[in-house]
């Protein structure tokens, strides 16, 4: 049961932040139950929205003098529960914190708060004619905040890298309120060990990232698309093998199996995927002009020699935006064919991948579960959809066992437990899959020496 | 570490809301419609997301949250019903239909209060209406309006007062002879000079214009551009008479037993004359109308209500698919703002525009962020108002920010509300309908002799 928060506490939070800013009553809680991932709810005591570093450094003081556990949060878009209360904590919010504090084109870095939106902050570089690289799924919805906890990826990291390589600079509050800076204009190494590289990743864990410095890129000159359409999930991955093995470097390589096709198609997102296809390949090169053909060119005879029925490739940007359209709105259309869903994240080798996508069918038939496939091809990093109903116990449970088969499968291969969404509560009991005691002895340490108290995101990553 | 998974309750207290779980299911919770969202990017409270809009909604359903509790009952009343979250919604979710479900519930649960009650009576009594618009034509031919916002002080009942009053008088007529007239010697080529369609295609069909309420109290003009237009353009324009309110401020209040009967004289107003078209040229009317099949979901009602839908166009649409024919030239610089409920609503973002195309002379500037409501939503400038005031604020100061010689936007509440907070503000605050710029146009051309 969640606690309530004892009135003085929450006065004085009120204090700090404004008493709009403060939400107490428990009919206000039940919206922060859940964030992505809605197979878990639990209200939090309190909900705290700060504007500016110095009311987080003071709101975290209060709470660490009263012992309260503090659960960080950004917009709530983790897939691993990151951001999922416990019910004697309270949740410190970014959400008004959401201003890009500076544009620096000369030297090509942005400094933003951490409630800014990762589209917005592109958005806002696009006249400078730069970018900001990493590109999730989500990222018309994800916080930068919430991008630094969960060192977050996107279709493009295949060329690109994930957040960690872009974050030079970070304005952090500590868990007893203090305020520290790790690194800083540009400098990703500054003296000593790279703190900012320990911290992209954290899971909230480390502390609450108040000011996040980052590298923009310029815009590539030139972009070439390409949608490769399959009868067979094997055949997609096949050409996958076969692309990066041929020397070829997209900036993506995406997959999207059958049952994601229908479900995208019947969605307002219609990307005009033929829902007869058994699996479609979104693949991607930019960079200069010259040999931009030539590389697509090459993509295509490696898809058309893997078995593509036939293979697309956009003439304008419009056509562009349309067939990644279906790739990157797949996880809300599928909202569409089931109640819930639990996307899983794994890492597998590459030449491994037509392999372990047929075992995962195989384990989505023994649990009588519908299994949905669309992830990052290029790099390995899988994400299978598992489609329930909540009300139906026996099938939750049944989840759970898939759930825990196909982890144990991609690590048996040589993978990992996450690609990109992070451990969170979700997949903390699969980290000795992966981490043998020493290593789960070190994380626990690298912790301690952040938050002693154990106050920030407890019960998260490792226990 | 408390991360049960979810068992439900048993239980409802969900009134409307409890035949609604299928619609409630599509929701992933993947938080894309939280930044499309105007309150919640204000306020930062996910209680007035429309992602925990919807979670409130599904604890009521579920059993959890009593529709009487204070977070049910202010969160969806701060929404706009704007439906921006629809649009970006990857799942489909029918947001909007879900809202007025949900204010049913809610209105059950707690009474609203007397001043939205008694518009909403008002609005849905045809001899109330009349004598509603007519103190307001009063006072908008007398300019008591416009000194009463000169005078009045900006808080309280006063502010309220000030504010209704900023609305009526930006209900004036623009002067749109003026433009483009400067030289005074009728510079403009008409559109027979270059070649335009100057002979009227066939008839596309026969059309009959919902007049509405305010349209109709407010903005006749605008009723009566939108027949002549439609007119110019070959329709058969039939008058229909009995016809009502569509009924829309009903259902977003959530009282949709009145939205219901409102729309069943609509229906039978219009079966009865038999148009193959419903023009509308209010977005929020025309919004509502395409969703009569919805509002008599499950009803005997409901397939005649679907044919009726079905048949319900924007003015625009309609343009568009005759043309339509240019006129001749206004000089003038429009500040343009998308309705939401066209874009969000009824997904109609091109045709407005389109119809501005055929007005040689008119330079129209889109507003910085037009996709995002103008906080009129109905009343909400005097319901929340100073939530209200920021987002109306945002959006005039972005119509300003163009430099334009005039606002336009296709629906009477929008051109209220941004007339209303230009006016406010001491700027002239002139607000057109594409209609009546397409009228002028037309009459300068000579398609109406
Ligand atoms: C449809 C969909 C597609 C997705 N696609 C991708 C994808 O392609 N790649 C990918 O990597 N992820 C993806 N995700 C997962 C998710 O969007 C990312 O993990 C994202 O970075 C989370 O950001 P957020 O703002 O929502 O953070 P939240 O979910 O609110 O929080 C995530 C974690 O970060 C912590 N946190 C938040 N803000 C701070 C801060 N300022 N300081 C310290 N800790 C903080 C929280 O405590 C929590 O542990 C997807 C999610 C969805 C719903
Ligand atoms: S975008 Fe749609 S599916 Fe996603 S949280 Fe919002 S309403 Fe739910
Ligand atoms: S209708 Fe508008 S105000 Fe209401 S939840 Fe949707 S986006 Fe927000």
């Amino acid at each position: 049961m969640t606690q309530t928060l004892v009135p003085t506490v929450a006065d004085r939070l009120r204090a700090i932040v404004g008493s709009d800013h403060v939400i107490t009553q428990p009919d206000r809680l039940v919206a922060y139950e859940s964030d992505g991932l809605t197979a878990y709810r639990v209200a939090p005591r309190a909900v705290v929205l700060p504007e500016t570093t110095e009311q987080v450094s003071k709101v975290l003081e209060v709470l660490h003098g009263e012992g309260i556990d503090v659960i960080p949060r950004g917009a709530g878009t983790g897939l691993s529960g990151g951001a999922l209360p416990s019910s004697d904590g309270v949740i410190v919010g970014t959400a008004r914190m959401n201003r890009i504090l500076s544009i620096d084109d000369q030297n090509r870095l942005a400094t933003v708060q951490p409630g800014v939106i990762n589209a917005r902050l592109t958005k806002a570089t696009e006249p400078y004619g730069l970018y900001y690289a990493p590109d999730p799924a989500s990222q018309s919805a994800c916080t930068l905040g919430g991008n630094v906890a969960e060192n977050s990826g996107g279709p493009h990291c295949l060329k690109y890298g994930v957040t960690s390589r872009y974050v030079t600079g970070l304005t952090v509050v500590m868990a007893d309120g203090e305020v520290v800076r790790f690194g800083g204009a540009g400098l990703e190494a500054a003296a000593g060990l790279d703190l900012v590289g320990l911290f992209v990743g954290s899971e909230g864990c480390f502390g609450i990232a108040t000011e996040i410095e980052v590298r923009l890129l310029p815009k590539a000159e030139g972009v070439r698309t390409l949608l490769g359409l399959f009868d067979t999930m094997a055949a997609a991955g096949h050409a996958v093998t076969d692309i990066i093995s041929s020397g070829l470097m997209p900036a993506a390589v995406e997959i999207v199996d059958h049952a994601t096709i229908v479900a995208v198609e019947a969605s307002v997102f219609a990307a005009g995927y033929p829902t007869d296809a058994g699996a479609a390949l979104v693949i991607e090169f930019d960079g200069t002009e010259a040999g931009l053909d030539d590389d697509a060119n090459r993509a295509e005879q490696c898809c058309l020699a893997a078995g593509a029925i036939e293979v697309r490739r956009a003439a304008s940007e419009e056509e562009r935006i349309g067939l990644w359209k279906g790739r990157k709105k797949a996880f809300g259309a599928m909202g569409r064919i089931a109640p819930d869903l639990l996307v899983q994240d794994a890492t597998v080798p590459r030449t491994r991948l037509p392999e372990v996508l047929a075992r995962i069918t195989e384990i989505g038939e023994e649990y009588g579960l519908n299994i949905a496939n669309v992830f990052h091809a290029g790099d390995g990093n899988l994400h299978p959809n598992i489609l329930f109903d909540r009300q139906n116990q026996d099938e939750l449970e049944r989840v759970e066992r898939a759930s825990r088969e196909i982890m144990t499968l991609c690590v048996s291969v040589g993978g990992t437990i996450t690609g990109e969404h992070g451990v969170g509560i979700d997949k903390r009991g699969y980290m000795p899959l992966v981490h043998n005691e020493v290593e789960l002895e070190m994380l626990r340490r690298a912790r301690w020496v952040f938050d002693p108290g154990g106050n920030l995101n407890p019960g998260k990553v490792v226990q | 570490m408390a991360g049960t998974p979810v068992t439900l309750k048993g239980g409802s207290l969900a009134g409307a809301l409890e035949a609604q779980r299928e619609r409630l299911l599509p929701c992933v919770h993947c938080g894309f419609c939280l930044p499309a969202c105007p309150t919640y990017n204000r306020l930062g409270d996910e209680n007035d997301s429309p992602r925990g809009r919807l979670h409130l909604m599904l604890a009521v359903v579920e059993g959890r949250l009593d529709p009487s509790s204070d977070a049910f009952q202010t969160h969806l009343d701060r929404c706009l019903g704007c439906r921006a979250c629809e649009t970006v919604c990857p799942s489909g979710v029918e947001y909007g239909t879900l809202l007025e479900l949900a204010r049913e519930t809610a209105t059950e649960a707690r009474r609203p209060d007397v001043f939205s009650r008694a518009l909403l009576t008002v609005m849905g009594s045809r001899a109330l209406r009349a004598l509603f618009f007519l103190g307001g034509r009063f006072m908008r031919v007398t300019g008591l309006a416009n000194v009463a916002v000169r005078r009045l002080s900006g808080d309280g009942i006063a502010g309220k007062l000030r504010f209704a009053l900023a609305m009526l008088s930006a209900t004036e007529e623009a002067g749109l002879e003026r433009h483009g007239r400067a030289s005074g010697s009728g510079a403009w080529v008409s559109a027979a000079d270059d070649g335009s369609s100057l002979t009227p295609s066939p008839p596309v069909g026969s059309a009959g214009v919902l007049h509405g309420c305010v349209q109709d109290g407010l903005y006749a003009r605008i009723n009566e551009a939108t027949a002549r237009t439609l007119d110019a353009n070959g329709f058969d324009v039939r008058v229909v008479t009995r016809q009502d309110c569509c009924g829309a401020l009903h259902a977003h209040g959530g009282d949709l037993t009145t939205a219901r009967r409102l729309a069943l004289r609509n229906i039978e107003a219009f079966e009865r004359v038999g148009v193959d078209w419903v023009v509308v040229n209010a977005a929020g009317c025309g919004a509502a109308m395409k969703e009569y099949g919805v509002l008599f979901e499950g009803d005997a009602m409901e397939e005649r209500a679907r044919a009726f839908s079905d048949k319900v166009r924007d003015i625009s649409e309609l343009l568009v698919s005759a043309g339509p024919r240019v006129g001749a030239p206004v000089e003038c610089s429009v500040a343009y703002d998308h309705p939401c409920h066209l874009m969000h609503a009824q997904g109609v973002t091109a045709e407005p525009l389109q119809v501005l195309n055929a007005v040689p002379g008119v330079d129209v500037r889109v507003v910085a962020k037009a996709d995002e409501c103008c906080g009129g939503a109905g009343i909400y400038g005097m319901t929340h108002p100073d939530l209200g005031a920021r987002i109306g604020g945002d959006k005039v100061a972005a119509v300003r920010d163009t430099g334009a010689d005039l606002a336009c936007t296709p629906n009477p509440g929008c051109m209220m509300q941004i007339g209303a907070g230009l006016r406010m503000e001491g700027a002239s605050g002139e607000v057109v309908h594409p209609i009546e710029l397409l009228d002028q146009s037309y009459q300068r051309a000579g398609y109406y002799t």
